[in-house]
Order: structure tokens, then sequence, then C-alpha cells
């Protein structure tokens, strides 16, 4: 597939005759069932995936594979079937882990959108000059006192909200003590005996991507959040020197303790990726995993199943009420997704390994490196630390009032799950609704929002009802048509590159099915040039009627008239489709008609009614609701 | 002036209720009749004996181990020798003969103090953090969006006065050893 396509005007390849040449390349038929339809607008590689510029999770999102990464997997799977070992290997493995039930506990630490730290009136920052947001107390320079940061209560308790937890009225904060280079007091402040919210949950679905075994929906209970510092940045030097920066220093930390209930790999990356969301969403913690405002903890214990070999006396830990678990290891500062799952897999087979051959589990800590085949033990037991926790004398009880707790509910921030459900009931696609949720930071959504509205005041004037599949058709078009057009254009998403209400007007009459597609884009496209050019934009409507675009829906005559030929033409083809079930090969003569047709090269014909009548023609049933 | 006549004249100025003439009051208080050290274990040479024994339980042994071990969570240095090692073993002897004085004592029903403040309902109730208190944090932040509705931080002002004073600071000013705009240290060597 070659990057170096000649950039071509919107106009002419709209109007223009040419040959698409996105046929031309060999693509598999679901690629050509997609692009059916369009015209050569999108004439850029074979892969459906829209480039999106701000995305942070796209790459997880995504659910449409493109062609390349077909093209591998298909490779990948000849081999696996050649390698007979490789696959004896898997079904064993399977077999080893369906004897043991995996639990495991996540203890996240998400920094706080603040503007100052926790215990001192520095500035938080991310990647300032080192060493220069640095009170005296972050320093921890003899003599200097703690002063609780009151504003950083804002973000944690947001995040204690939408997490469903009890807000606690009055908590306290301790010391933990340990040393490190990173720690320059000698201990750390947390909120051990006293938390400030306890007992919340959160809900993951499948369409967060958890295991199917937990499908449909999953209920993590979360034993507590505490609000605690962060710790210095270390730069290391081998073979043993640390260059050390305290601007991270205090800055404030929430520690999300989840109950030992997450029993697979993909349940725990999901739970992790959903708990970004939800703090991004509630404005309490924007940095994201892969700039370090976010790590996790993860605890990992094995036991055997019960109903296979009964109780297993080994099993014999418990956990806040969790009965009946295994020994556990730690697996320290995991700072993204991937290393979540990976690492929770890979420390699985060790103890599985370890239990089967008659050894027993430490309970140790440990280190991963994604990518990497195994967990490297990092502390052993003699190693271990005793923390020491005691209450902090010089920092004074905070006692949090309910009316803030009260305001702050009725203020949150729509969560995620709220919105991707209303829209869903808008006919938006989980998919899409996903997508708009993170685009620029929900301002796509804002302007979804804004197109919808304005296609209801225009509705409600004509005094017609909004047909029910608006949404999809909207979020269709807020995603994947100004997407093209952004990316064609070279330029940033903002509202007003295509306001809301000239939008409106498009879709308007392509609601109506009074314009094709076609049409449509057409205008949107020339919706831009003219802002660009900065002539006096004419009304849509205006100009539909000027140029004739306004479809006058073609008799069924119409659309035989063109297919018959083509289906003439081409009995090979129809053969396959009839007697092979070659069902792809309809959306070619559906392509063959809209581009080789006068009528389609107008852009009069709707794709959707040609393939109707080619399936008629051929005597196939329907194919599925686009 | 010596002490107690200090302490006379004191008397003298209060009114005096317990009947006792400020003679008696002054030979009563001049004798001390409790020492922190009833509830040091009883040493060998018996200077200061008080009049009353302490009556705290026996102290069981502290091995070499767990002194060690205590040593190392503390960042302290371990005993260079045999002696120093028992002159340690001995002190803390002592101190945990001291702190099981002071542990048995009947203390159920108590709120332990955490810190010198005022722990009452009252002293919660003064430094409760309501809308009232965090109306100026409140005002930091903004609503972005027409629908769909987001708070967002508003930038931080580049010249909060607050700011500056808590960060200005020569933290690298006492490093022994820096580089750039980084201190430096020497830690454990890592196997990569």
């Amino acid at each position: 597939m070659t990057k170096s396509e000649p950039v071509r005007s919107l106009l002419f390849q709209s109007l223009s005759s040419r040959p698409n040449t996105l046929f031309s390349r060999p693509i598999c038929h679901s690629c050509c069932r997609k692009l059916a339809g369009r015209s050569a607008l999108y004439a850029r590689g074979g892969g459906i995936s829209f480039p999106t510029r701000t995305l942070q999770t796209q790459a997880l999102l995504e659910e449409v594979v493109p062609f390349r990464k077909q093209l591998k997997d298909e490779a990948k799977r000849k081999r696996a079937a050649l390698s007979g070992n490789g696959a004896k290997k898997k079904s064993t493995d399977k077999e080893l882990i369906s004897n043991w039930e995996l639990t495991v506990g996540i203890e996240l630490h998400a920094e706080l959108n603040t503007a100052k730290k926790l215990f001192s009136s520095a500035a938080t920052s991310i990647s300032d000059e080192p060493n220069s947001h640095v009170a005296l107390f972050d320093a921890a320079f003899p003599g200097s006192q703690p002063h609780f940061q009151k504003e950083t209560l804002l973000p944690a308790l947001r995040a204690a909200i939408a997490l469903n937890c009890k807000i606690q009225r009055r908590s306290t904060f301790d010391r933990k003590h340990y040393f490190y280079q990173d720690q320059p007091a000698g201990y750390q402040i947390t909120q051990y005996y006293e938390p400030f919210a306890k007992d919340g949950h959160i809900t993951l679905y499948t369409h967060d991507g958890i295991d199917p075994a937990d499908a449909p929906s999953i209920t993590i209970p979360i034993k507590q959040i505490q609000m605690e510092q962060d710790t210095a940045k270390t730069l290391y030097q081998p073979p043993s020197t640390y260059l050390l920066d305290f601007n991270r220093v205090s800055h404030p930390l929430i520690e999300i303790i989840s109950m030992p209930a997450i029993h697979h790999p993909a349940t725990a990356a999901a739970y992790v990726r959903k708990i970004q969301s939800i703090l991004k969403s509630v404005d309490a913690a924007t940095a994201g995993m892969e700039v370090g405002g976010l790590r996790a903890d993860v605890n990992v214990s094995i036991r055997r199943r019960k109903d296979q070999h009964g109780e297993d006396e080994r099993a014999g830990h418990s956990y806040s009420g969790f009965k009946g678990l295994g020994q556990r290891t730690e697996i320290k500062n995991l700072s993204s997704l991937r290393a979540v799952s990976d690492a929770i897999a890979i420390e699985r087979s060790r103890q599985i390994a370890v239990l089967e051959s008659g050894g027993t589990i430490e309970g140790e800590t440990r280190g991963f490196t994604l990518g990497s085949s195994e967990t490297r033990k990092l502390r052993s037991k003699e190693g271990e630390i005793d923390y020491r926790y005691m209450p902090d004398p010089d920092i004074a009880p905070v006692v949090i009032g309910e009316d803030l707790v009260q305001h702050l509910r009725d203020t949150l921030p729509a969560l995620p799950d709220d919105v991707m459900d209303s829209l869903v009931k808008d006919g938006v696609s989980m998919k899409d609704a996903k997508t708009l949720l993170s685009l620029e930071d929900g301002d796509r959504l804002d302007y979804y929002y804004d197109v919808v509205h304005e296609l209801t005041i225009i509705f409600e004037i004509d005094g017609k009802k909004p047909p029910k599949k608006m949404g999809r058709i909207v979020a269709n078009w807020v995603i994947h048509e100004l997407g093209a057009l952004l990316t064609t254009t070279e330029s940033n998403f903002t509202p007003d590159l295509v306001p809301a209400s000239s939008l409106a007007l498009i879709l308007e009459p392509l609601l109506h099915k009074q314009i094709t597609n076609d049409i449509a884009r057409f205008l949107f496209s020339r919706n831009l040039h003219w802002a660009h050019s900065r002539e006096p934009i004419p009304s849509v409507p205006e100009i539909i009627d000027a140029e004739g675009l306004r479809l006058q829906s073609l008799s069924e005559a119409v659309y035989e008239q063109i297919a018959k030929p083509l289906l003439d033409e081409n009995p090979k083809m129809v053969k396959a489709i009839k007697e092979k079930g070659q069902t792809g090969k309809i959306m070619w003569f559906v392509g063959q008609m809209m581009r080789g047709s006068d009528e389609g090269k107008q852009g009069k014909l709707e794709a959707k009614r040609a393939e109707e009548v080619v399936r008629r023609l051929i005597g196939v049933e329907g194919g599925k609701e686009r | 002036m010596s002490r107690t006549s200090r302490l006379h004249v004191t008397f003298t100025q209060c009114r005096s209720s317990s009947g006792l003439s400020q003679e008696k009051l002054g030979a009563l208080l001049s004798k001390p009749t409790w020492s922190v050290r009833s509830l040091l274990p009883p040493s060998n040479d018996s200077t200061n004996t008080t009049p009353q024994e302490s009556s705290a339980p026996t102290t069981p042994e502290i091995t070499s181990k767990q002194l060690h071990h205590l040593l190392r969570l503390s960042a302290l240095p371990a005993p260079q020798d045999e002696a120093e090692e028992a002159r340690m073993l001995q002190t803390l002897s002592s101190q945990l003969h001291f702190v099981r004085s002071i542990q048995s004592i009947d203390t159920t029903g108590v709120e332990p103090l955490r810190s010198l403040r005022d722990e009452s309902e009252r002293g919660d109730k003064e430094r409760t953090l309501g809308m009232a208190e965090m109306q100026d944090a409140l005002d930091q932040e903004e609503i972005v969006g027409n629908h769909h509705k987001r708070i967002r931080r508003r930038p931080r002002r580049i010249q909060d006065e607050g700011i500056k004073n808590a960060e200005d600071c020569d933290v690298l000013g006492s490093a022994k050893r820096k580089v750039g705009r980084f201190f430096v240290v020497e830690g454990a060597p890592r196997e990569e």
C-alpha cells in the first residue's frame, strides 16, 4: 500500500468519472463492503481506521481490524497450524489454567489534577526544570512543617464519588516509614488508619473489554481510597548513581485499593482502563499511564478450583473478608495496560508451575518490564519492610463538610457509562460512542450534541419528527466524514471549522432522503472550501435547488435498467454469488453501478436501493441492515 | 532566690484553701514523691532510690538478631564491637521496661491523643471544610462545553504569591553533590 497518494481536489473527485483506484487494489471483502458506495474521496490506504489525532486510547478501543493486520494474522495462523508442538503446548497451558483459579487485587496510584502540592504551596508540574518547584518541606529540611492544601480535596472527593465510595467525615494522615533515595523525609505521608473514602465499587461491562468469562458484567468492590504523597523522580545512571528531581515530591496522589475480586488478566486491564477514563471524566486525574500519571501494583494469587479437587489446604489466606485465598505476590510499578495483563498472566503461569511441582509460593515483591517473559524478584522475605505506621502528629485531621460532598455530587460531570447509554439510545453504535467521548477530550461530543440540537430545531420548524436513526448518522458524520476532512486538510478539530448549523443544514435533506450521501459529502467539503476562501457562503438549500442536486427518487425500472446489463456481462460472478454464496461480490456490482452509470456519476443512485435490486435480480436473500 | 523561697512567695500570693500553714505547705512540696525512675528497671548501684517501686512486668530478652533488624530498619549503624552491642541491648532493655510500665495502665474507652490539638467536637467543627471554606478553590475551576459539560481547572496563575513564596528557597544550595539542576546520590548497585 503506497502512502504517497497524490492529493486530489475534493470537488474534482466527486464529479470525475475516473476509475476508483481504491477498487483496483486487492482488498478483502469486508473492506469492500464497507467502502462500497463511497466515492474516491477516500483514496487513502486500505485500512479503515481513521486517524484521530488526540486519541490516547484509540489503539485499545479499535475493534475494526486494518487490512495489513488481517494479513499478518492470517500468516500467523498458518504458521501456528504448521508447528504442531506450539498448538499442543497451548492446550496443556489451557488445561493447567482451568485447574487453578486466579485472584487479583489492584492498587492504583493516580496523580491528582491540582495546582499545588499536598502539604506545601509549591506548584505541581509534569516536566518542568528539575528542582524548580520544591518547598522546604518537600525537601525535608529540618524544622519545616507540613501545610495541608485544602484545594487538593476537590479532585480527591470527585474521584471517590464517581467510584461510589462512602466519604468519611473525618480522616487522618499517617507516616509510613522506609528509607529510599526518592523519599527525603524517610517516611511517606499516607492515610493508613483512617482513609477519606471507603466501600466503593465499579461495574465493568463487555464493551469495557472484560474477559468473556466475566460477561455480561462484573462489579469490583473498592476497599478504600486514600490520599498520599508522591515521591521524587529518579534518573538511574549505572552502576549505582541516581539523579534526583524533587518536583514531584508531595504531589497529591490517591491510592485506589480494590478487593481481590478480579479473576482474569483481561478484566484487570479493563478495570484499570475504566478507572482511568472515569478519573479523567471528572477532571480528578488527567495525566495518563503513559506519562506516569497512573501506576498500578497488582497482587496475584492462585488456588485450586473447588469443584475439581476439593478445598486447598494451602489456600488459607484472607483479605478484607475474602477468604480461602492462596499466598499472594505483589508486582509493583506497572505503567501500561498491556503490562498489567501480561504481568498477571505470566505470574499466574509461574505460580502454577511452582505449585504443580510441589513448591510453595513466597510472599514476595516482584517487578515486571513489558516485553519480558517473566516477573523478577525485587525483595526477598528477609528484606521485607516494616513500615511502622504511626499517626502524623504534625497534621490535623481532615473534616469534610456534608454540604461540600452534596455539592460535588450534584455537579459531578457525566460519567462515561451514562453518556454512552444515552448515545446508544439515540442510535449511535457503541464503538462510535466511545470514540466521540475520547476525541479532543469530549469537544467532539459537544459538537455532536450541537448538531443534533440544530437538527431538532429544523425539524420542529418543519413540523416533522426527527428520524430514529438520526443519532447514528450524525455520529458517523461527526467522527468519520469530519475526520477524513481534517486529515485531508491537515487541520485540527475546532467547532468553527464546519459550524454545527451548517452541518445540520446539510444533514437535514440527507435524513429526508432528498439528497444522496455523495451529494452531502460534496456539500460538506464545499463548505470548508468556502470557509477558507471567505466568499459569502450560499445557504445549503439554495445550492441544492440551484444545482439540481435534489434526489428525484429514481424508479425501480431505472435501477434494473442499469443492473441487468452488468449481470449479463458477468455470468461467472453471478454464479459465484448464487451457488457459492460469495455475497461480497454483490457489492462489486453495486460499485459498478454507482460509478459506471451516468446516473451513478451524477450521484443520483442510492447504494442501498442498488444493492436491493441486484439481490432481487440474482435471487439472493436480503443483506444486513446498513 | 532559692527555689523554696520562690514557691513560698507564690503561695503567699494565692489563697490557701487547704488549711495548712505556709511552712507546712513548703515542707510538703519540697520533697519529690515520685520520680520517672520508678518506671525503669531497678539499677544495681542504688543511689537515688525512690520510696515507690514500680510494679512493671519483667521484660523479655532482646536477641542480638532483633537488635540488628531494628538498626537496619532505622538506618542506624551496627555496633562496632561486643561491648557496644551489650550497652545497646542494656539501654534498649531499660527503654522497653519503661514502655511496658506505661502500657500497663488501663486505657479502655480513652481515645488516643494523636497530636496537641483540640480534638473535641468543637475542634472538629472549627476545622470542617465545607462550601464556605472551599469556595476559593471552586472558583479556580470553569465549566466547558454547551451540552457535554466538563469541569476544568483554570490554568495556574503564573504570579501566584503563595506558590512563589513556597518555592523561593535555594534547594540545591547545600547539596553535597549535584549535576546541573539534579541532586546526586549513590545507591545500591542495580542488576539490569
